[in-house]
């Protein structure tokens, strides 16, 4: 399978290819507030409604890179949708089809984390929200 | 009403069968002995019979009536089609369209003249038919005015992007001079950018559909589902007028599924045992459609047996461990909301509970992920209600927009009493004031000298009424009173609990809409000023 791969908070990560709907660049992100520090807001983009996260600090909570005019990864999947802004972009990679999840190395060996949509979203839904 | 109501489905399902008959015309017209298309033909000719008899079209269910006789001869072989025969089907399938136009009757010449003669060759045996020399010549079916077309949804929501993403061209345009840019042009642009606007205000109303056309999404299966379970069961829809948002009516239409199969299988009683306790024969399944100021309110009722109150004790008793001291210190809603629990529906396969539990959780998490909320009433013997209140759906709402912090706000202009100059008088003037900078945790530093409003009461509100001086919330500035696009909270927003939706500009802009009843409802929030 094809592997989207891209780097955030000094770690590789990795999606399906199938799940990346666009990558989105010059959209204003409107902030939500009482949501999580990795929640950067909201986009409209061609219709619908994407939650925006900073993937380096929903994964180390804590800012390492300030985005003026971030990429972000657009996913789609069955149960939902998402934006992601990440680091950065590294590119695809084609892996055996590992079921989805796991850990692949990249051409250089550095260590890919290869995630799901619903896996980040439970992250996500297990955080602390409101008032 | 009612008549015209179903006249339009009628025309609508008709339609759609009379094309379909096209196609497989077609078909039959390249392989004439192929039974299994003559069946697929009979199948179609007799729905729209069906409907017709429903609604007392006599003429058109006689027509069709004749057509079948032919379909069955060839379905079973008993007879031989031939060109000449599918020609036939093909003109009557044309003056069936004209029949559904005229809403079961047809008045031109030219139709009067062709069902005279297509009945006259219906009469004979379709042997006779195959010794004519030529194919007789009909007078050319009126064609029917065309009125509406049938749209791929992925089409509209394809046009809508488009157009969004014209608009958002907007905000790639060159900084230009005025020496660069006349007047003339600066209008011209202007003028183009408000029409692209609107053109996208109207495209996004083709989301809409009516509640009508939702529920009869599920005529077919309660009426499959009664004959399955030997019930007699009738589906009334209320309120089928109010058009709501298709994305948000295709979620709910797994768990409209559960519950409408569940009023069926484990609700409505035998007829024998209606009967028996004094209850109409056929029992009656009611979707109902309500707007309550932002909410969408959807009401699936049934006359039936009522949810299985021994069921539920047994469930608590077993599952949960609780005495019947205990049981009876529970509301009668958290009693009944126990079939919404994960584990009961296992538990009622393998201990046969009555069945609602069967998918209610599936339900209750599909209704919370819209935001919504559910409420359970039901009475033994006379039969089980499910309420469900929907936060804002895709639909254009007006709202007062205004800017808190770095936040761009809104607020139903329903929900508007007044807005005012922030002064030590206005604030004084409301009875509640929401520290709405601190309960949405704004910087502080953006704090400016700004405005109140002050929000309306409603007949279910727990706020003070604008006599009593209301609840006021400050706003940095206020941005206008515009028309929203307003789209369901996502599973994420709808967590903070303060939202009502997210409300889409005509700009493409974003503005989070706030929830009167919710803000009030934050505890610990509220300074009173008196």
């Amino acid at each position: 399978m094809d592997i989207f791969i891209f780097e955030a908070a000094g770690q590789y990560f990795g999606f399906e290819a199938k799940y990346i709907y666009r990558i989105a660049d010059n959209v204003i992100i409107v902030p939500v507030p009482l949501m999580p520090a990795c929640h950067e807001g909201l986009i409209y983009y061609r219709g619908d409604l994407f939650d925006v996260i900073d993937m380096g600090r929903l994964m180390e909570n804590e800012v390492l890179t300030l985005h003026d005019d971030p990429y972000i990864i657009l996913l789609k999947w069955n149960a939902g949708k998402m934006g992601l802004i990440p680091d950065r972009i590294v590119g695809m990679k084609w892996i055996e089809d590992n079921g989805g999840t796991g850990t692949v190395f990249n051409e250089r060996g550095d260590m890919v984390k290869v995630m799901t949509p619903d896996g980040i979203w439970k992250k996500l839904a297990g955080l602390a929200y409101g008032t | 009403m009612e008549l015209e109501k179903y006249q339009k489905i009628f025309i609508q399902e008709s339609s759609k069968y009379l094309d379909e008959l096209d196609t497989v015309l077609i078909k039959v017209e390249n392989d004439l002995q192929d039974r299994q298309l003559w069946g697929e033909i009979h199948g179609k000719i007799h729905s729209v019979k069906g409907m017709a008899r429903a609604l007392s079209m006599m003429d058109l269910a006689t027509f069709c009536h004749a057509m079948e006789t032919w379909c069955k001869w060839f379905q079973e072989g008993a007879k031989t089609p031939n060109e000449r025969i599918v020609q036939l089907f093909f003109d009557g399938t044309e003056l069936l369209k004209s029949f559904v136009a005229g809403k079961g009757e047809i008045s031109e010449p030219r139709d009067l003249e062709s069902l005279r003669s297509i009945n006259e060759d219906l009469a004979k045996d379709p042997e006779a038919l195959l010794d004519r020399a030529e194919p007789e010549v009909r007078p050319t079916v009126a064609p029917t005015k065309i009125d509406r077309i049938r749209v791929d949804y992925d089409l509209i929501e394809s046009l809508l992007a488009r157009s969004q993403e014209i608009m958002l061209l907007e905000k790639t345009l060159p900084p230009l001079t005025q020496d660069q840019i006349s007047a003339g042009l600066g209008n011209w642009i202007n003028h183009y950018i408000s029409m692209l606007k609107g053109l996208y205000f109207q495209l996004a109303q083709l989301r809409l559909m009516p509640v009508q056309d939702f529920g009869d999404l599920f005529v077919k299966t309660i009426r499959d589902l009664a004959k399955s379970y030997n019930r007699d069961v009738k589906l009334e829809i209320e309120g089928g007028e109010i058009e709501v948002d298709i994305g948000l009516m295709d979620r709910l239409r797994e768990p409209f599924m559960h519950l409408l199969r569940n009023a069926v299988a484990h609700g409505i009683e035998p007829s024998v045992e209606r009967e028996n306790a004094g209850k109409a024969r056929t029992g009656k399944i009611v979707l109902k459609a309500e707007r309550h100021g932002d909410q969408l309110i959807l009401t699936v009722s049934d006359d039936g047996r009522g949810l299985d109150r021994d069921a539920i004790s047994a469930y608590l008793k077993e599952k949960m461990g609780m005495s019947h001291d205990e049981m009876r210190t529970l509301s009668n809603e958290k009693l009944l909301n126990i079939i919404c629990r994960p584990d009961f529906s296992s538990a009622g396969e393998t201990t046969q509970l009555a069945g609602r539990g069967i998918g209610m959780n599936v339900i209750a998490q599909a209704i919370e992920y819209l935001g919504g909320t559910m409420k359970i009433h039901s009475e033994p013997s006379i039969g089980t209600r499910f309420i469900i209140s929907l936060p804002l759906s895709l639909s254009i709402i007006y709202a007062v927009l205004f800017r808190l912090g770095e936040y761009t706000l809104a607020v139903p202009t329903s929900n508007v009493h007044a807005i005012e100059n922030e002064n030590t008088d206005a604030s004084h003037k409301v009875s509640q004031f929401c520290d709405l900078r601190s309960l949405l945790r704004t910087d502080s530093k953006t704090k400016v000298k700004g405005h109140i409003i002050r929000l309306r009461h409603s007949a279910t509100s727990l706020m003070p009424s604008p006599e009593e001086g209301g609840l006021g919330i400050e706003a940095d500035a206020i941005l206008g009173n515009m028309p929203l696009m307003a789209i369901p909270l996502g599973e994420l927003l709808a967590k903070t609990g303060l939202f009502a939706g997210v409300g889409i500009m005509e700009n493409g802009d974003i503005a989070l809409i706030l929830d009167p009843e919710k803000i009030k409802a934050a505890e610990g929030r509220i300074d009173i000023f008196d």
